[in-house]
This record gives structure tokens, sequence and C-alpha cells, in this order.
């Protein structure tokens, strides 16, 4: 009998011992989580707010929170986006995840949430209020990888042709800067040429077309996500032999990658950030509601397939999407005690 | 003197052949990229021009007619009407021969549908075009979210040959849209329809008295523009090898570029077909100048504004004679 009481005793001692470390897994099953996206118009949204609901569902079936609701605004507006912000502190929420329509224009709005309270998680697109945390992307090192990648393949360098994406956007600034300063890493290279694609397949296959008359041999096409099947397609029409044009996780540039390996051997790399980036943006809020510590700055790993992954990577990616993959807890745990 | 005589001679000019200007542009274009480019690869620059120009071409007619019915008419639902009739068309072709002209079909009675819906929302509500337009644009580009989720389904072998193919060195696209060019300004110039879309672009209350049907003729104006906006979806989805949600955004302010650089009025009432294809040429050949130029995305933005204007008041002649 005593030795029972001792056992449990002892048993309670370990329990409370362990506590602090289990500190992150406090009770959130009362929590409610609100996403806010800003915009919705493009395949990489739809997959961010689809998987999204998919892992909070499930996190709110196994009691992890109360709710996790996903809002989007009509259009891609930072006005309507504050709006949204101060309709969800009167709804009473503890945490909010935000995809931002402006690193700046929502910092009223994001104080006003902080001072009430709630925890607000910006990704992808951040905040820099300084109570929010941000899960920021490290652009310019999607531009200096490019560039790191081609010297490999190609020792001795050569012109290369480089696709803007939207101008006047600081993505666009981020990744150009990082591809230019991988040239100042290896001089070899040199952009020939420099066309604006948008994003868009469309755009860039019209762009590419219209610069390859005028342009010389290029050994490589440094790009901003999804812009590498439009370069491929165009360079093919031209009847010109395709340069190495590094892939944004799209599925048309992965299947043309695939049937070009198939056929030829073609070689190159892909990368991009999985739109499941917003189920790490979830678990993050999770962890802080839970009592963990957590950096305010982030990084969001970079999802890279190189030519042994593409048919793994062609699994991961739905057909018209992009290279998906959900972050589950344990995820998010590592990459904040990474960050510490 | 001269300078006044030439000047009232360029303003008489853009009256008799207001097509004329963007021809010209076009051909400075071309010009000063091929000499920037060693006078060589003329051959291939003008065939891409004239495949890219054939979308601007498709959707510029239709918008045109818009247009042509007087102040305040214009089409913002180009873009969606886009995306969703290439979503459409693709996933009822299923990649098979067999289905090009139903999908076709089905996509051509979307865009009559949106062209209805839109006129609907003019005539019964009294909303103002810009606004019916946009807010169906929404809707409809919600649509074509939910309705594709971002498929992309590769076009049928033999429409993405129509797409992309050529012949004798002429993309085949191009002398489609040529065709259809010269049908629609005999539509415009010689059949009733066409009159009376110019007569209620120059005054409506008088083109009611004379008898014209202004409703329907409104109506049938709004569907065809949908319908021809729905068509640039389906070739544009088969030339790029499936459709995407996003592939008609560049289209609202190119469609209605082509027409005004075209030599069309914005006022209404005046316009003319053959200008629109100088303009679709003209705006494809400016990006191609630019890159050949390697002018950095800053500046372009610049020229394109500052060669836009210029082309646009050298045509603009005509508003002056009129007062």
């Amino acid at each position: 009998m005593v030795r029972t009481k001792l056992i449990c005793l002892a048993g309670a001692l370990a329990l409370s011992a362990a506590m602090p470390a289990f500190a992150q897994d406090a009770d959130t099953s009362d929590k409610n989580v609100a996403l806010s996206n800003n915009y919705a118009g493009n395949s990489w949204r739809q997959a961010m707010i689809k998987s999204w609901q998919e892992a909070t569902a499930k996190a709110v079936e196994d009691g992890v929170v109360a709710s996790a609701d996903a809002n989007t605004t009509a259009e891609n507006s930072a006005t309507e986006q504050a709006a949204q912000l101060q309709n969800m502190i009167l709804q009473g929420y503890d945490a909010i995840v935000l995809n931002a329509a402006s690193p700046t224009a929502l910092n009223g709005a994001v104080k006003e949430a902080c001072d009430a309270g709630i925890t607000v998680v910006s990704f992808d697109a951040t905040v820099t209020e300084e109570c929010a945390w941000r899960i920021a992307v490290d652009f310019k090192k999607m531009g200096v990888d490019q560039i790191d990648y081609l010297a490999e393949r190609y020792p001795d360098g050569g012109p290369l042709l480089e696709i803007r994406g939207l101008p006047g956007t600081s993505v666009d600034e981020q990744i150009h800067a990082g591809i230019l300063e991988g040239i100042e890493k290896h001089p070899q290279f040199e952009i020939a040429r420099e066309v604006q694609g948008d994003w868009t397949q469309t755009v860039a296959q019209k762009s590419v077309a219209s610069v390859l008359p005028s342009l010389p041999d290029v050994v490589g096409v440094v790009t901003q996500g999804g812009d590498g099947y439009g370069a491929a397609r165009a360079f093919e029409a031209a009847g010109r032999e395709v340069p190495t044009i590094i892939m944004g996780n799209r599925s048309d540039e992965l299947q043309w990658w695939k049937e070009q390996k198939d056929e030829n051997g073609y070689e190159t790399f892909s990368q991009s950030i999985a739109p499941g980036v917003s189920t790490l943006g979830f678990w993050v809020a999770q962890q802080i509601l839970a009592g963990a510590d957590v950096p305010k700055d982030l990084q969001v790993p970079t999802l890279r397939i190189d030519q042994d992954g593409l048919d793994q990577g062609l699994e991961m990616t739905p057909e018209g999407g992009v290279t998906n993959k959900e972050y589950t807890r344990e995820e998010a745990q590592e990459l904040i005690s990474s960050a510490k | 003197m001269t300078t006044k005589r030439s000047a009232a001679g360029l303003a008489g000019l853009a009256r008799s052949a207001p097509w004329l200007f963007s021809f010209v542009g076009a051909l400075v274009i071309f010009a000063v990229t091929l000499a920037a480019n060693n006078w060589s690869g003329a051959g291939q620059i003008i065939t891409a021009a004239l495949s890219f120009g054939a979308f601007y071409a498709i959707v510029g007619i239709g918008q045109m007619f818009v247009i042509t019915t007087g102040p305040g008419n214009i089409d913002l639902s180009v873009p969606a009407t886009i995306a969703l009739a290439g979503a459409i068309a693709m996933t009822t072709m299923g990649g098979s021969d067999a289905m090009i002209l139903p999908g076709l079909a089905a996509a051509i009675a979307a865009g009559f549908l949106i062209g209805s819906f839109n006129y609907l929302l003019i005539w019964l509500l009294r909303i103002p075009p810009i606004i019916a337009t946009l807010s169906s644009s929404f809707i409809v580009q919600s649509l074509a979210i939910v309705y594709g989720r971002g498929l992309r389904i590769a076009p049928p072998p033999f429409l993405a040959e129509i797409a992309t193919g050529r012949v004798l060195g002429v993309p085949i696209l191009a002398i489609v849209t040529i065709l259809l060019a010269v049908v629609m300004a005999v539509v415009l110039h010689r059949s009733v329809y066409g009159r009376s879309v110019t007569a209620i672009g120059q005054n409506i209350n008088a083109a009611d008295l004379a008898g014209v049907r202004v409703g329907t003729m409104r109506f049938a104006t709004y569907a065809l523009s949908a319908c021809f906006a729905a068509f640039c979806g389906v070739m544009l989805a088969a030339f790029s090898g499936g459709a995407s949600l996003n592939m008609g955004e560049e289209y609202l302010l190119a469609s209605i570029a082509v027409v005004v650089i075209g030599g069309t009025s914005v006022a209404g009432g005046f316009s003319n077909v053959s200008g629109i294809w100088g303009a679709a040429l003209f705006l494809y050949l400016l990006i191609t100048m630019l890159n050949t130029l390697g002018v950095g995305a800053g500046l372009r933005q610049i020229f394109t504004g500052v060669i836009i204007v210029a082309v646009i008041t050298l045509a603009g002649g005509r508003k002056k004679g009129r007062g």
C-alpha cells in the first residue's frame, strides 16, 4: 500500500519535472484562430487556402483548437483587409494568421489586434509591425541559389536570360537582387537581357518570344516561378535549343521537365514556397498560444526539387497546381527551436 | 506656314484614314528594332508579332463595337470571360480532337451568357456599363476559380496546331483572325447592325427616333464582345498548353488600348476594324523593341506610356475636326 503510494508520488514528481518541457503543449482547445488572406485569384493562393482548411479541420477535430476560420478579401486591397482585421478583433479571436496585402499599410490594424491581446502571425507577405510574428521567405536566397546551381553546371559561365516578376513588387526586387549577388560571386555569368514575365506563363511566353530574335545563345534562364514553362514554349516555338531553365514547382513546369528528362536527359532544378506554408503559420500561432517562447522572425524553408527528386516532386504536385506540403506541429516546433 | 499646312494635312489624314497611324507606328517601331538588331531576325519578329497580335485583335474587335456605341460604354469583364471560357473549353474538350467543336460551342455559349448578363445589369438596373461589367467580372472570375481550381488540361492536338502552327511561315491563328477582321469590317460598315451601332454612338436619341432598335442593338453588342473574349480565351488556352486563372489579366487594358490606338473614337460613333490589327502589331512590336534595346523594367513602363500617348495624340486630329 505504502509502496503504491510512493510510486504514485514518484510518478507525479516525474510528471511535474517534465512539465516545463511540455509547456508548448499546454491546452489550446478553447482557442479560436483565424486566417486573414488578401487574395485568392491564382492557383498558389487556392492551394494555400485548401491546405489551411484541411490541416485545421483535422486540428479542430483532434481538439487542438476550437476553430480556425479562413477569410479572404474580395480584392487585393490593404484597406479592405484592415477592415477585415478590425472585424476579427471585434469577433474576439485569440490568434490571427495573416498573409498581408501590404508590409506597412496594415500596421495600424495589426497594432490594434496586438493591443487587444491577439497573437498575430504573418507569413509569406509579412508585416513590419513589431508586435507581430513574421514567417518570411528569403527571396534573395532564391536568386543566389539559381546562379550557384548554374555555376556548378557551367563552370565556364556564359550569358543568361533573366525573367522578372511583377514590376514594383518587393518580391521581384529581392529575387533580382539575389541574382545580381550570385553573379558578383560568379562573375563568369552575365545577364544578356531581362524581360518581364509577371509570374504568368502566358506573359513570360510572349516576352521571351519577343526577345528571342535578338538574343545571343544563353546557357541558362533565371526565373521567379510561374514563368519557366512559358519560356520553354517560346524557345521551342522559335526552333531554338532550350537552355537550362530554372523552374518554379508549377505542375506544367515539372511535367515539361519530366518529358524532356525522359527524352533527352534535360537537367535543371526547381524551387518555390509550398502553399502549405499557411499551415506552418497555423502551428506557430498555436505554439505561441500554448505559451512557447517563439522568436519574432522565422524563415520559411524553400521546397527544392532536384533531378533525382523529380518523380517524388511530381507526386507532391496537384494537377494544375504548385508542389505542396502541409506542415506538422513537430515541424513548426523544429523551426522555432532552430531559430532560437 | 509649312508646319501649319502639314498639321492641317495630318488632321485631314486622321479623319480620312484613322487606321493609318497605328500601322505607321508599328512600322517605325519595327524599323528601330531591326536597326538595333543589325537588320536580322525580321521574319521571326513578324511571325511572332502576327501570332501574339492575333489575341489582342480578337478581344479588340469585340471591345471596339462596345466603345462605338457611345460614351461610357466599355466592357471590363474581358479578362474574367477569357479565364472562364478557357477553362470550360479545355474541360469540355478533355484533350480529344472529336470534342473541339462542342468545347468551342460551350465556351462561346458561356461568353454569350456573360454578355447577356452584362446588358441585363445595364438595362434592368440602370447601372453604368463600367460598374456593371466590373461587378459581373468579379462573379465570373469567382466562377472560373470554383470551376477551374487551377486545373490545367492540355488542349486537343488539332486545336493546339491551329493556335501555334504556321502555313508558309504565317501563323494559322493570324490568318483566321485576319479573316475574322475582314468579316467584322463588312459587318461594321455595311450591315444594318453595324450602321445601327455607329448611329447609336453618334446620337442615341436621334438613332432611336430614326427607328433603330437601340436596346436590341446594345444587347447584341455586349453579347458580341463577350463571345469574342470567350473565343480569345479558348485560343489562348490552346496556344499556351492549357487554361490558367490569370491568363486574361493583361487583356483588360490591352483590349481598350488597341481600340484607341487603332483610331476609334473613345467618344463613340466613329470606328474602324483595320486599325485594330495595326494597333495589335504596334503593341507587340513595342514589347519587342524595348526587349531588344534591353530597357530595364522601370524605364520600360515609362516608354510604353509615352509612346502610346504619342500615337494617340497624332491619331487624335479627328476630335478637333469634330467640334
